[in-house]
């Protein structure tokens, strides 16, 4: 263990092992391909495509939602309702669905139920920027409140039932088999994560959002455009968490307006361990993808290994607790 | 500088962590939707017991929480683990039919325990009849009626469960068929509680403050009977009405127990299932030329102060 240890130590001051939670992440496959089972022929089942696939399919709901939440992060604010979000799209989708609009265009009638879905999760996204930005009201509290209302929406919606998908050969249940798909669900994550990535670290948007984070006071004298920069960020987190629910409506077969419960934690978890300052100003959208991908992976090797979903929820607050606390040292 | 801390998560995962199930051991999977339901742990207490005999099984089991994507995850992982006999307890039959598809697809022998799904994605199904527990329940109100008021007439009040779920529908609807050849009976008042106790202590003490003369209270579960008995005795009218449930959990905390106890005048058992799953993993483990019957149908008992000492002996698990 400890020769390990060493190792591992050694290669972290070569420049591939910058990143401490890539190094996190690499100790963690290290360590999956030690206590993973193995199947019948003597193979590692962690490694098998088939069970890597399932963790990155696992991970791409709060994936995407974790994109937006970097950018938030970034700028020194915070979006708790992503999840009442995420319920209020699944709710959207399923509901245009499952209603006889489009006889005959499945696929317009499909792109019409995602995009109501998703940009009305937009609108919300744009909502809370607004008064984030304009009336100044401090983040936590600005989206405390549209995650309790817009959870309330989406539970009146729906009258708080659920909204079947069906399995039927109408558009919806062709909807579900589209976009639970495996190959569908990672690809999307991926596009997602590449478009945030040249967002935030090619563009100068992508500077403005770091800036406001790094320095609020200095980026008002700078004249930076903080009003705007602010309403796209939360109006792009909205977006996300309003696609991230067309999938999760898909991977459900149902719209649910109690889905996504504390998936904004989760979320959060993951930008935090990708080494994202909670205050703002630093971070990337790599490091979140990371972070993402840890909590994947760790919950992937407890579970093949058949270990208490309870001690798994304790061994994961030990991970945040360490990220953060080892990402603080490195910067000190 | 890093290195502590890729030790300390090496240790605590070596300290929980556990290698590959033994050699020549059978795994039997059990996706459960959600543990925190007393019913869903004795089902998970009795399979544990009951595969202990067999020291050649080895059984894993997850939680689902209550939560469908967390079901789908856990399932797919198990099917990874490719198990001889996987059971799954779903959480929401929309949600869990795809991936209890792909179990079958990838050979496993998949058994449906209690709830539905979609598509008939199982080699077996258990279920249990709550309409029959209905109307067992209603003719056990129709029986009580009479004895006290000289003929089937009085007022009842039911509390019922989260609205639009399987056991709340039939629960409810199989209890009104009977309830409803017999005009002198009124169903004075039906409001939702939602499975919870304390939320039918409070409904039972709106009831009670309108109603002046109750005879029967139905609650569709135990602990909703048994928060309907608290409000009522509160305000001092318990003696006046009688109490029924369902579940008929055995231990100390079950239906049964509230009947010995004299709390409630009956329940009705719905069975857990365990058993019967249990039976056919077995057979499909030991027998290749099994063929599982597709459908298993339970039957409930009706618990009352004759025979609740027998079954509370008879359906508590050791070590509850």
């Amino acid at each position: 263990m400890s020769a390990w240890g060493l190792t591992i130590q050694r290669a972290s001051r070569s420049r591939l092992f910058q990143v401490p939670s890539l190094l996190a992440l690499v100790a963690l496959m290290i360590l999956a391909a030690l206590v993973s089972p193995t199947a019948s022929d003597g193979s590692r089942i962690f490694f098998e495509i088939g069970n890597l696939t399932d963790i990155l399919r696992q991970v791409s709901v709060i994936g995407i939602i974790s994109l937006g939440m970097t950018l938030v992060i970034l700028t020194g604010g915070i979006d708790l309702s992503v999840g009442s979000v995420l319920a209020l799209s699944t709710a959207l989708v399923a509901s245009v669905l499952t209603r006889p609009l489009l006889p005959g265009a499945p696929a317009l009638h499909m792109m019409l139920a995602i995009g109501v879905a998703v940009l009305a999760c937009g609108l919300v996204g744009a909502l809370n920027g607004l008064v984030v930005a304009r009336l100044q009201v401090q983040p936590f509290i600005v989206t405390l409140a549209s995650m309790i209302g817009v959870r309330g929406l989406a539970k009146w919606f729906t009258a708080n039932e659920n909204v079947d998908i069906g399995f039927g050969k109408d558009v919806a249940a062709q909807f579900a088999d589209i976009f639970r798909d495996k190959t569908v669900v990672i690809g999307s994550y991926i596009a997602a994560a590449i478009v945030f990535w040249v967002l935030l670290s090619k563009t100068v948007f992508g500077r403005h959002v770091r800036a406001i984070g790094d320095n609020p006071t200095a980026s008002i004298y700078a004249g930076l455009p903080i009003l705007k920069t602010q309403l796209w960020v939360y109006s792009l987190t909205g977006l996300l968490a309003g696609f991230a629910g067309v999938l999760y409506a898909a991977e459900n077969h149902q719209g649910n307006p109690n889905a996504g419960v504390a998936y904004e934690l989760d979320a959060i978890a993951a930008v935090v361990i990708g080494g994202t300052r909670l205050s703002g100003g630093q971070g990337t959208i790599i490091g979140t993808i990371i972070g993402t991908l840890i909590m994947g992976v760790l919950t992937n090797i407890l579970r093949l290994n058949n270990i208490d979903s309870n001690v798994e929820m304790m061994i994961k607050a030990m991970i945040i607790v360490l990220a953060v606390a080892v990402q603080r040292k490195g910067r000190q | 500088m890093k290195a502590w801390k890729i030790i300390v998560l090496a240790t605590a995962l070596g300290l929980v962590g556990c290698g590959p199930h033994g050699a020549g051991q059978k795994l039997v999977a059990f996706s459960q939707a959600n543990n925190a339901e007393p019913y869903r742990a004795a089902q998970k207490s009795l399979m544990e017991k009951l595969f202990a005999q067999t020291p050649d099984v080895k059984l894993v089991s997850s939680d689902a929480q209550q939560d469908n994507s967390k079901q789908i995850a856990q399932i797919e992982t198990f099917i990874r683990q490719k198990p001889a006999v996987l059971i799954v307890a779903p959480n929401e039959r929309d949600a869990l039919t795809a991936v209890m598809g792909k179990a079958m697809e990838a050979g496993i022998p998949v058994i449906c325990l209690e709830r539905d799904i979609v598509q008939p994605n199982y080699a077996t199904y258990i279920r249990m009849d709550n309409r029959a527990i209905g109307r067992m329940a209603g003719q056990f109100m129709v029986d009580q009626l009479t004895k006290k008021n000289g003929g089937p007439r009085g007022n009842v009040v039911f509390l019922r469960g989260l609205l639009g779920v399987e056991a709340e529908i039939n629960r409810d609807g199989g209890a009104r068929e009977i309830l409803s050849r017999y005009p002198d009976i009124h169903i004075v008042a039906d409001p939702v509680a939602n499975w919870i106790q304390a939320e039918a202590h409070d409904r039972m003490t709106e009831v009670l403050r309108v109603q002046p003369k109750i005879d029967v209270v139905y609650g569709h579960n135990d602990p909703m009977a048994i928060g309907a008995y608290l409000a009522a005795k509160e305000l001092g009218r318990d003696k006046e009405m009688i109490f029924t449930g369902v579940d008929g959990l055995g231990g100390p905390s079950g239906g049964i127990k509230k009947v010995m106890d004299g709390v409630l005048a009956a329940t009705f058992v719905y069975p857990l299932g365990v058993k019967e799953a249990v039976e056919v993993s077995q057979k499909i483990m030991r027998d290749p030329s099994y063929k599982p019957p597709k459908v298993v149908t339970l039957d409930s008992i009706m618990v009352t102060s004759d025979n609740a000492a027998d079954l509370y002996k008879k359906l508590t698990v050791a070590g509850e």
